[in-house]
């Protein structure tokens, strides 16, 4: 009775270490899962954020890649008009803008633009979003600013090509084949409207060749 | 229980990886942010150096950004006292801008647009804009009518000032431009 009775006491007294044991191991277990959840959780939103710019159908890149593939820049305000193209966001009112946009595959592009009396700046946005090089009117030789876009195996091909040096062109290399090259012109005065309009659009990019 | 462990370490990860990379990019990214007295700027979103975050945010919208070598914008949402910016209250901005070739200082929402308002303007450019005798600048921002210089602003609600400089050398330098170089944002009264 007495051997009986000790046997029960060691029961009562095992099974509150084993449930203290079993609620140890389980919250360790929660701890390693949240601990794996976070790291998880750091992997997907570093994927995430680079996958947005890859993945985006909404951006500048695409909403313009019809924009200029006639040998000359347009205008995105006038184009919008008839198109219904987006307006790009946060944009200056007191700027004009057109926008001409490349595909390298077929070949190198040439970009041609007289300067003016207003401030011009010339960007490159390559697919994929980034600036990639930018020149303003001040660099211009002759009231001109002329810049070859390509790609890099499109330059060693010119270099290649050109062993005596002579070409005097102004190589731009892009690291995509897809990108817009986008004229901007600021307008002092509301009425400098048509001129900006005019140096804007009058921006040339045809083939380089 | 395993199932239950590998659900719960896939619900975490999935969701607080695409909440969190959500809202890190729902406006512009505080990476690569420089702050210039109430101004602030991002220089390396028009450049080859662009971070992650901010072309993730350029990504999500029909965004041309300035580049590195064409100018910096500079957007304040605070005065220099900090307060938020208010369109019933008064402000004067004063002082000069760095050496550019030209610059433009709007009035804006938090989304870069206009606002829209019986008179028609909403900001000015360097040619525009009237001066003092020793060259510096004065602007009245205010919801009423302001001598000299006057910046109509919403009769309500919260504005950005952008400043837009093009051409200028601090665009590659902007993190070791001192406030006393650009203009100053004083609120004069408030309601």
């Amino acid at each position: 009775m007495s051997a009986a009775g000790r046997d029960s006491a060691d029961g009562a007294v095992a099974r509150p270490r084993d449930v203290g044991a079993r609620v140890a191991a389980g919250i360790r277990r929660l701890l390693l899962a949240t601990a794996a959840g976070l790291v998880l959780a750091g992997i997907v939103h570093i994927v995430t954020i680079l996958l947005i710019p890859i993945l985006a159908l909404g951006d500048a890149n695409h909403a313009y890649r019809a924009l200029g593939t006639g040998g000359r820049a347009e205008l995105i305000a006038s184009a919008g008009e008839g198109r219904s193209l987006p307006l790009p966001r946060e944009t200056d009112p007191a700027t004009v803008t057109a926008v001409c946009s490349y595909d390298l595959a077929n070949g190198p592009m040439r970009v041609v633009a007289r300067t003016g009396t207003l401030p011009l700046g010339l960007t490159l946005h390559r697919s994929g979003g980034g600036v990639i090089y930018a020149i303003t009117d001040r660099a211009a030789i002759r009231g001109v600013v002329e810049f070859v876009v390509m790609t890099e195996e499109q330059r060693d091909e010119r270099l290649a090509n050109d062993e005596e040096g002579e070409s005097r062109e102004l190589r731009v290399v892009s690291d995509t084949d897809q990108g817009l090259i986008v004229a901007r012109v600021l307008m002092r005065q509301p009425s400098d409207k048509a001129d900006a309009e005019a140096l804007a659009g009058g921006v040339a990019c045809g083939m380089a060749d | 229980m395993r199932v239950f462990h590998l659900a719960y370490v896939i619900a975490l990860g999935a969701g607080l990886g695409l909440t969190s990379a959500h809202f890190a990019v729902a406006g512009r990214p505080l990476l690569g942010m420089v702050e210039i007295g109430p101004w602030k700027a991002w220089p390396r979103s028009g450049g080859r150096d662009i971070d992650p975050y901010m072309r993730a945010w350029l990504a999500r919208g029909v965004h041309l950004p300035l580049g590195a070598g064409e100018g910096l914008e500079m957007i304040a949402e605070r005065d220099d006292q900090g307060w938020l910016l208010d369109g019933r209250c008064r402000y004067l901005l004063s002082g000069v801008t760095p050496t550019t070739r030209g610059w433009t200082l709007s009035v804006t929402d938090a989304d870069g647009r206009a606002f829209r308002l019986p008179l028609d303007r909403s900001g000015f450019t360097d040619a525009e804009v009237l001066r003092d005798e020793d060259g510096s600048l004065r602007i009245a921002a205010a919801s009423w009518p302001q001598a000299g210089n006057w910046l109509p602003l919403p009769t309500s609600g919260r504005f950005q000032l952008r400043l837009r400089l093009y051409d200028t050398p601090i665009a590659t330098q902007a993190g070791e431009t001192r406030p006393e170089s650009l203009p100053r944002i004083q609120r004069i009264e408030c309601p």
